[in-house]
C-alpha cells in the first residue's frame, strides 16, 4: 500500500495535471520537451507529389559540392603545418604569416557558411539565408582587408598574438 | 499491499490449475509454475493520438513485472498492449531484427525494440520515444514517407546499358562482391538517419546516412554502369555534404553496419573524379 | 486443426457427390463474404451507396492529417554520446575562434575612423595592465577552443581519409582529443 501511496504522491508532485486511468497501473504526465522554444521549429508535414514519386534532388553544382569539399580539405591540411610553425619557430616571416591569415579567413568563411546552410536553409527562410550570406561575405572582405592592414602596417597576426600572450 | 499481493498470487496459482489445455497466450508473456518475487520496472512511453490532435504529446508510465515479461523491449511493449493498454500503437513484425519495423528511440538511443534487451535495473525507468524528429502518425509510429521517397530518388537498382557477353548473367568477381559486404545487409529501419542531427535539420534535402549507404552500395557495385551519372546527380551542397561526420549513425546502427564509412567513401569517390 | 480437416474433407465429398447442394451451402453459410455483405441484394446496393458519400479525395484527408502531426522529440531526449557532443563542440569552438578573429580584424580596419587603438603595442600594454586572474581566464578562454578545434580537426581529416571510423576507435580518439586539448590548453594558458 505504501508504494501505491508514494507513487500517487510522486505523480501529483511531478505534474498537477497527472491523471490515472481506470487500470490504475499507468499514469500520464504532460510531455514538456516539445513545448521548448526553438530557433526554427519544424514546419507542419507536407509531402511533395505522391508517395510513389522520388524526392527531388537539388541540381548538381560541383562548385558547391565536391570541388567545395576538396578545396576545404586542402585548406585544412595546409593549416596543419602553418599552425605548428609559429610554435616551433617562435614567429613567422611576413609571407608565411600572410598565407596563414588568408587560409584562416577561407576556413572561417566556409565554417560560417556551413552553419548558415545547416540552421537557416534557403528553402525555408530564403530572405534570412541570403541576408546572412551577404553579411558573411561583407565581413569576410573586411576581415581580409583588416588582416592585410595588420600584416602591412603592424607586426602580423602571429606576432600580435605572441606579444599579447607574453605581455 | 503485501497481503494483497500474496492473495492475488494464490488466486493466480489456483487459476492455473483450472486453465483449459488449449489456452493461448502471447509469446511476450512468460509464465512459470512457481512464481518468483516480482521485479517491477517502469516504462515511460510517448503517446499522441491523431483523433485528438489538439492534445499535446505526453509520456505515459506503465509498470511491468520483468519476471513475467520476455527479455526484449518489444516483449514489454506487446505485453503492455495485450494486458494493460490496447490503445498503445507501434509497428512490429518479425521480432528478430530483419524487418526494421520496430525502430524507435529507447533510453535515448535509436534501435530496434526486438533487438534491445530490457535493462534489468528496476530503479531506473525506461523511456521509449518514436524515432527522433520524425512526424508522428500515432504513439510510436513515425511517418517515413520522405525517407522512402529519398530512397527512390537514388535509383536503388542495377543500371546497365549493355548486355553481358554470354547474355545470361551479370558476373562479378569474389573481390568485387566482397565490396558489397556491410552494405547489402541494411534493412532501411531509419535508425541511423533519424539519429543524425544534420538529418534532423535538413531532411528535406540531405539524404541522410541510410540512403547514402544505399547510394554507395550502387556506386560500389562493379556491375553497375551508371556510376558517373550517380555521382553527378548528388554533387550538390545538400545531398551528401550536409554530412559533418558526426558519427551518430555508426554508433546507433542496430545491425552493426557503418554508414559513416560509406559516406566517407562517397566523398572520396566524388573528390577523385 | 483436426476438426478443420474433417470439415474440409466432408465439404469436398459433398462437392463431388452433390454439386448443387454444395453451391447452396456455400451461398448461405460458408462464404464469409456473403455474411459480411448481407445475403440480400438490396443490402449490397445500400452499402455501395454509403461508400460513395460526398467525402473528397482520400489523399486530401491524409494531407490534412499530416499537417496536424507533432514532431518527435530529438535533441532533448537523445542520449549524450561522445560522437555528437564532440561534433557540436567542434562547431561551437570554431565559431568561438573565428567570431573574435572577424570582429578583431574588422575593428582593426575601422579603428582609424573611430580613433580606436588596436595596434599590437597598445593591445599588449592593455593586456599587461589586467590582473593575473583575468589574464589567465582570457588565455584559457581562447586556448581551449584553439587546442580542441585543432586536435579534433585532425580527427576529422583522418575520417575524411576513410580511417578510424569504427565505434571503438571513435570513442578512443575522442577521449584522447579531450585529454590532450585540455592539457595543452592549460600549458598555453600558463605560457
Amino acid at each position: 500500500m505504501a508504494s501505491l501511496m508514494r507513487q500517487s504522491c510522486l505523480s501529483a508532485f511531478r505534474a498537477p495535471l497527472a491523471t490515472r486511468n481506470a487500470v490504475g497501473v499507468s499514469q500520464v504526465v504532460a510531455f514538456h520537451a516539445s513545448a521548448k522554444k526553438q530557433i526554427l521549429p519544424p514546419q507542419p508535414q507536407t509531402i511533395q507529389g505522391t508517395m510513389n514519386d522520388p524526392a527531388p534532388i537539388p541540381k548538381p553544382h560541383p562548385s558547391h559540392g565536391s570541388y567545395h569539399w576538396t578545396f576545404e580539405r586542402l585548406v585544412c591540411v595546409g593549416l596543419i603545418p602553418l599552425t605548428i610553425a609559429p610554435f616551433a619557430a617562435g614567429s613567422l616571416n611576413p609571407v608565411t604569416d600572410a598565407v596563414l591569415c588568408s587560409m584562416l579567413v577561407l576556413h572561417s568563411h566556409v565554417g560560417f557558411q556551413a552553419s548558415i546552410i545547416d540552421y537557416f536553409p534557403a528553402r525555408r527562410v530564403p530572405k534570412t539565408a541570403s541576408l546572412l550570406n551577404w553579411l558573411l561575405r561583407g565581413f569576410t572582405l573586411t576581415t581580409a582587408v583588416g588582416l592585410y592592414e595588420l600584416e602591412t602596417n603592424d607586426v602580423g597576426l602571429t606576432e600580435t598574438i605572441k606579444r599579447v600572450w607574453k605581455a | 499491499m503485501a497481503s494483497l499481493r500474496t492473495t492475488s498470487r494464490l488466486l493466480a496459482s489456483s487459476r492455473s490449475l483450472f486453465r483449459p489445455a488449449t489456452f493461448a497466450r502471447s509469446y511476450a508473456t512468460v509464465e512459470s509454475g512457481s512464481e518468483p518475487a516480482p521485479q517491477i520496472k517502469k516504462f515511460q512511453v510517448y503517446r499522441w493520438n491523431p483523433d485528438a490532435p489538439s492534445e499535446k504529446p505526453k509520456m505515459q508510465t506503465y509498470e511491468l513485472d520483468l519476471k513475467k515479461t520476455g527479455p526484449m523491449m518489444l516483449d514489454a511493449l506487446i505485453r503492455i498492449k495485450n494486458e494493460i493498454d490496447p490503445t498503445l500503437t507501434f509497428r512490429r513484425s518479425c521480432r528478430e531484427g530483419i524487418c526494421g519495423s520496430c525502430a524507435m528511440n529507447i533510453d535515448g538511443v535509436n534501435t530496434l525494440a526486438c533487438l534491445c534487451r530490457i535493462p534489468t535495473d528496476t530503479t531506473k525507468e525506461s523511456r521509449i520515444y518514436p524515432l527522433p524528429h520524425t512526424y508522428v502518425v500515432k504513439d510510436l509510429v513515425p511517418d517515413l514517407t520522405q525517407f522512402y521517397k529519398q530512397y527512390k530518388s537514388i535509383k536503388p537498382y542495377l543500371q546497365r546499358d549493355t548486355k553481358t557477353e554470354d547474355g545470361l548473367e551479370n558476373r562479378q568477381s569474389p573481390e568485387d562482391r566482397k565490396k558489397l559486404d556491410g552494405l547489402y545487409e541494411c534493412i532501411l529501419c531509419a535508425c541511423c538517419s533519424t539519429s543524425c542531427p544534420s538529418y534532423w535539420w535538413n531532411s528535406e534535402e540531405y539524404l541522410g546516412p541510410a540512403i547514402l549507404l544505399q547510394s554507395y552500395r550502387w556506386l560500389a557495385d562493379s556491375r553497375d554502369q551508371k556510376t558517373a551519372e550517380r555521382k553527378h546527380a548528388i554533387d550538390n551542397s545538400m545531398s551528401v555534404y550536409r554530412c559533418h561526420t558526426i558519427l551518430n549513425c555508426t554508433r546507433t546502427c542496430p545491425k552493426g553496419l557503418n554508414p559513416a564509412r560509406a559516406i566517407s567513401e562517397i566523398k572520396k569517390m566524388m573528390a577523385a573524379h | 486443426m483436426l476438426s478443420q480437416k474433417v470439415a474440409q474433407q466432408s465439404l469436398r465429398r459433398l462437392a463431388v457427390q452433390q454439386p448443387y447442394a454444395m453451391r447452396w451451402t456455400l451461398m448461405n453459410a460458408a462464404s464469409p463474404a456473403a455474411v459480411a455483405m448481407g445475403r440480400n441484394v438490396q443490402m449490397i446496393q445500400t452499402r455501395f451507396a454509403a461508400t460513395n458519400t460526398k467525402t473528397s479525395d482520400p489523399t486530401k484527408i491524409l494531407a490534412e492529417q499530416r499537417l496536424r502531426r507533432p514532431v518527435a522529440p530529438h535533441l532533448t531526449i537523445y542520449r549524450p554520446q561522445i560522437t555528437w557532443l564532440m561534433s557540436g563542440l567542434n562547431r561551437i569552438t570554431g565559431l568561438m575562434l573565428s567570431g573574435p578573429l572577424y570582429l578583431f580584424a574588422t575593428a582593426y580596419l575601422a579603428a582609424p575612423l573611430f580613433g580606436w587603438h588596436l595596434e599590437s603595442a597598445s593591445l599588449a600594454a592593455a593586456f599587461a595592465a589586467l590582473p593575473l586572474a583575468a589574464q589567465l581566464s582570457f588565455k584559457t578562454f581562447f586556448a581551449l577552443p584553439f587546442t580542441y578545434h585543432s586536435f579534433n580537426g585532425l580527427r576529422h581529416l583522418m575520417w575524411d581519409a576513410g580511417r578510424g571510423i569504427t565505434n571503438k576507435q571513435v570513442i578512443q580518439t575522442g577521449w584522447a582529443v579531450v585529454g590532450v586539448s585540455v592539457v595543452s590548453a592549460l600549458w598555453l594558458a600558463f605560457l
